[in-house]
């Protein structure tokens, strides 16, 4: 199977790659699972007081495919507001890396991580406002 | 009919494995085509269509994982398919704290103190999941057979793991 470069370079040199304090007020943690395969991915977003995303890790433990869209996804949310980062799709990620049909789930995975660490980071915030 | 009744077994997770040989061994030999071929075409299609339902059947059993996701089907519990995902915090991160130790082990020791382990727990997960099957209990049996996916992926990357230092040290 031909894997694109832009995969490829994804894999090869993962963007991002570690972790944030899960703890911390400005940092959401989205953590998800595809049990079919065994992958399992977390995504962690770290949001600046003007709203925006100023910094974005990963660890994922999965093939190719999920690193390269878990790294992608890290380097597209830097910079966008919570709510811009939350529109991304699944399909703009595999469009992007040209993943193989077969691993369309790994953009899935990487689109429920965003989703899920923002989802945690709002959960906080409306915990610290109250 | 379902797989264990095809065989004649109980429906059991901790099915006989001596038991279930034989059961398929001997549906084999009734339903083998070289005692067909003097028979009249439609029994020879029965045949062969017996014999690969014996032979899924025993695919699917002989298993033990396989036979509790057969199970688990048969019991209505629903589980994420291809392409889904799930969420649970509690098994994702024991999931990822064990693939991080196994990335961080960097002897065949390590590596098999972690594999070992982790036979341990399929065991003891398993032990579990006869008694949740007894109970019926859908939820528990459905957290349980995603965490059994988990542990049996560990295994296989533990055992590349293993092989690549085992390769790297030759």
């Amino acid at each position: 199977m031909a894997y694109s470069e832009k995969l490829i370079d994804h894999y090869e040199n993962p963007r991002n790659i570690g972790s944030f304090d899960k703890t911390a007020e400005d940092v959401g943690t989205g953590l998800v699972g595809a049990p079919a395969c065994g992958d399992v991915m977390k995504l962690q977003i770290k949001v600046g007081a003007d709203g925006l995303i100023e910094d974005a890790k990963f660890k994922t433990f999965g093939c190719g495919s999920a690193i390269a869209s878990s790294s992608l996804v890290t380097e597209w949310v830097k910079g966008k507001t919570i709510d811009e980062a939350e529109t991304i799709k699944n399909t703009d990620i595999a469009r992007h890396l040209a993943l193989p049909p077969v691993k369309i789930h790994c953009s899935v995975l990487a689109e429920d991580a965003i989703k899920a660490a923002i989802a945690d980071y709002r959960s906080k915030a409306t915990k610290k406002a109250e | 009919m379902d797989h264990f009744a095809r065989l004649g077994l109980p429906a059991a997770l901790d099915l006989d494995a001596a038991a279930l040989d034989r059961a398929y061994f001997a549906l084999q030999r009734q339903w083998h085509p070289d005692r067909f071929v003097a028979k009249p075409p439609e029994d020879r299609v029965r045949a062969s269509a017996e014999a690969a339902s014996v032979n899924e059947a025993y695919r699917t059993l002989k298993d033990p994982l396989s036979r509790a996701f057969y199970m688990a089907g048969m019991a209505g519990v629903d589980l994420p398919g291809d392409g889904k995902t799930i969420d649970d915090p509690d098994l994702l991160m024991e999931a990822m704290e064990a693939r991080e130790a196994l990335h961080d082990a960097d002897t065949p020791e390590a590596v098999d103190k972690l594999a070992v382990e982790a036979r341990q727990d399929v065991h003891k997960a398993l032990a579990e999941l006869a008694s949740l099957f007894l109970a019926n209990d859908r939820a528990a049996i459905r957290k349980t057979l995603l965490r059994l996916r988990y542990l049996d992926k560990f295994a296989e990357e533990a055992r590349a793991r293993r092989m690549n230092i085992d390769r790297s040290n030759a």
